[in-house]
């Protein structure tokens, strides 16, 4: 069961050797990456139908928490571990053949994610959020247009400042309890960090972490790196990372802050960013940035589901996530080759069908069309939503039905622009998408229709993995059984 | 005004931050982990120098993301920087004195950057400040002779292997039932050069990983293209 650690150290490796690989064999160099990727999947698969859904914990190095590092393994963990090595695999650098060093950066890029969500441990969390940060600032300069390099300048500085915020966080915690081991931090949390210095600790993590999560003050950077990123990329920051900077938000809030205030901050946050990205990308003229704007407030919407106490807002916001996570790469992929101003695209639908077929498939399952998960995970934040008491909640009701009727007008007037015959006066629309972007986004597109038909199994999966992982008992127990047996 | 802007920022932080850390005894936090590894190491990691335990030891996982983020951002700053035109003019070659003190500083820092890195397990220093140290020893005579050109090719094989001599030693423990990453080896006599198990072989995989890494990436530093006067 130990060998969980190798999703995160093979991609590592194969990561260093890379560079060096392919100065030998070319070929080698090409495929270390994606067969690295493919046997941890097989790992990952093996170790979740070995654990029978019951949560476990490595003690890294043999030395036990809370003086060693840890990995906690449950489902939640598992599930992303597995997103990540999927994602990765699918947005694999396939075209890059003279560039090892993109190669070596997905790699490090996935290694780091899978870290992410599994370590135990709050400053080791913040070295693989380091990591994260650093090699997705290579992967936005990858293209090397001058427009990539000043959004990564622009990416790389407010992601320095989020680092500089998270870790000021992380030495507050410290200093108040005297340990970093999340399931021992989530023992003490009750006695020492619940005060007012605790609530400015998380409240400085939630900015520096939000950096990556495109949470509302600290998402600058989002429109013009995705502008200027290679489609693959923009789809690898929009879908997964921004998905694990949540993640590690919510195992902060399940474990160590459980106070109302906390869970208010993040939604006064969230309602802000989604009123903000959805207001935005309905103003945007040009395709990568609208969905970059959409981006942003549907990570809002997803912040806004998150914070709903207890079990409800973990699976309501799980649902959003990995919805999401199906979808934005997919829609990235396709507007790789439609790129540039919206009112160009006129026609663009009809010269190539396919592909605008499933854009209108993806905007309607985005959007929240009955029939498609979009409409299942909503449905849940709005139930999660209604339930609550409280006045806030209730605004947050509102604004996200706002956002969906904003979303529906700009995506529904980019769909009937793309099935518009191209008149006189619009540009010549290239309607060629290069196989490969368009095999990933019908794969996805595929899996979205395989979620709609398999719905009951996978609600049902879904929520109890929502309530194991809303248990901070259940998590003290399994790191802290281990370390009496040993 | 957006300067003013900033400075407002700035300056909100600013206090925010001194607020916040004005409520704090300092010298009087709890000491739960930090105690703990006080006692435990000096018998479980065999490292006089108890730093290294922690960074090699309890906490060996963040000492691997850390080599990691010195290779992105050496990978990264590749991919920006790692294309030069072969017909820009390169810097003249240094005088005579800059010439001979590399000559004779080269070895010495050589000796001193190993020195330092061999040592990490027993007196303050090892594999990330040796590693420094070596980087600049190489870095020297490309300041005296900018038209040397420099190996890359051997660079990124050192910086590789290296790195990959520190996972394999982790999977070594994996493979022979123990943990990622566990100490392997007898722990020997508390102080001598030969002791603390696996610990100096994975802090010379640092140290030259961060010393080729650093010297690759001053290397592109330096051979960025000048404007032409």
């Amino acid at each position: 069961m130990n060998t969980i650690v190798l999703t995160v150290v093979l991609p590592l490796l194969a990561a260093f050797v890379v560079p060096a690989l392919s100065r030998v064999s070319p070929l080698l160099g090409r495929l270390l990456g994606p067969l690295t990727l493919a046997y941890a999947i097989l790992l990952t698969l093996q170790i979740w139908l070995g654990m029978e859904g019951k949560p476990y914990s490595v003690a890294l190095g043999g030395f036990q928490p809370p003086l060693g590092i840890n990995f906690y393994v449950d489902q939640l963990s598992l599930l992303f571990t597995f997103l990540t090595l999927v994602t990765s695999l699918l947005l694999w650098p396939w075209r890059n053949e003279t560039e090892p060093r993109q190669y070596a950066l997905t790699l490090l890029l996935a290694a780091s994610a899978c870290g992410l969500a599994l370590s135990g441990d709050l400053f080791n969390i913040y070295v693989f959020y380091e990591l994260i940060s650093v090699a997705s600032f290579g992967l936005a300069a990858a293209t090397r247009s001058g427009a990539s390099f000043a959004a990564s300048l622009r990416y790389l500085i407010l992601s320095g400042l989020g680092s500089v915020l998270a870790l000021c966080g992380i030495a507050i915690v410290y200093l108040q309890s005297g340990t970093l081991n999340l399931a021992q931090l989530s023992q003490l949390a009750p006695e020492t960090l619940n005060t007012p210095l605790g609530m400015s600790a998380f409240a400085l993590i939630l900015l520096g972490v939000g950096v990556k999560g495109e949470l509302f003050p600290v998402n600058s950077w989002v429109p013009e790196v995705y502008a200027a990123a290679s489609s693959r990329v923009s789809g690898l920051l929009a879908g997964l990372v921004s998905k694990l900077a949540v993640l590690v938000i919510v195992r902060l809030l399940v474990l160590l802050f459980q106070q109302e205030s906390a869970l208010q901050l993040m939604l006064i946050l969230g309602l802000l960013g989604t009123i903000s990205g959805e207001l935005a990308a309905w103003r945007a003229k040009d395709m990568n940035r609208m969905l970059a704007f959409s981006s942003i407030g549907q990570l809002g919407v997803i912040f806004i589901a998150f914070s709903i106490p207890g079990e409800t807002g973990l699976f309501a916001g799980l649902a959003l996530s990995l919805h999401h996570l199906l979808v934005k790469p997919a829609l990235f992929l396709l507007a790789e080759r439609w790129r540039g101003s919206l009112a160009g695209l006129r026609g663009a639908g009809l010269a190539s069908p396919v592909a605008g077929g499933m854009f209108v498939l993806l905007a309607l399952s985005l959007v929240g069309m009955p029939p498609l998960p979009g409409f299942w995970a909503k449905f849940l934040l709005f139930t999660g939503l209604a339930a609550q008491q409280s006045v806030i909640y209730q605004v947050a009701l509102g604004v996200v039905l706002l956002s969906i009727v904003i979303e529906a007008n700009y995506l529904f007037r980019v769909v009937m622009n793309l099935f518009q015959p191209a008149g006189d006066n619009s540009v010549a629309v290239t309607s060629d998408h290069g196989w490969l972007n368009l095999g990933t986004t019908f794969l996805l597109s595929a899996l979205l229709i395989a979620g709609m038909l398999f719905m009951g199994p996978l609600g049902a999966w879904l929520e109890e993995v929502a309530i194991q992982a809303a248990d901070p008992v259940l998590y003290f127990d399994t790191v802290f059984s281990v370390s009496a047996i040993h | 005004m957006r300067n003013l802007a900033a400075l407002v920022f700035v300056g909100g932080l600013a206090f925010l931050l001194l607020v916040i850390f004005n409520q704090f005894d300092f010298a009087q936090a709890p000491m739960i982990v930090g105690q703990g590894i006080l006692t435990d190491a000096p018998d479980r990691v065999g490292a006089a120098n108890i730093v290294t335990a922690v960074v090699l030891g309890y906490r060996g996982i963040d000492t691997l993301g850390e080599i990691s983020i010195l290779f992105a951002a050496s990978v990264a700053a590749g991919l920006v920087l790692g294309r030069r035109r072969t017909d820009v003019r390169r810097d003249p070659p240094g005088g005579f004195i800059l010439r001979s003190g590399v000559a004779l500083l080269f070895p010495l820092m050589l000796v001193v950057g190993f020195y330092i890195i061999l040592h990490g397990h027993l007196t303050p220093g090892g594999g990330f400040q040796g590693g420094v140290i070596l980087a600049a020893a190489f870095f020297l005579p490309l300041l005296a002779r900018p038209e040397t050109p420099v190996n890359h090719a051997g660079l990124s094989i050192v910086e590789g292997g290296a790195g990959a001599v520190f996972i394999l030693t982790g999977l070594a423990a994996l493979l022979q039932g123990g943990e990622f990453l566990q100490p392997l080896l007898d722990n020997g006599v508390l102080g001598e050069l030969v002791s603390a198990g696996t610990l100096p072989l994975l802090y010379l995989a640092v140290g030259l990983k961060v010393g080729a890494e650093l010297a690759g990436l001053m290397a592109r530093l330096a051979d960025v293209e000048v404007d032409e006067p």
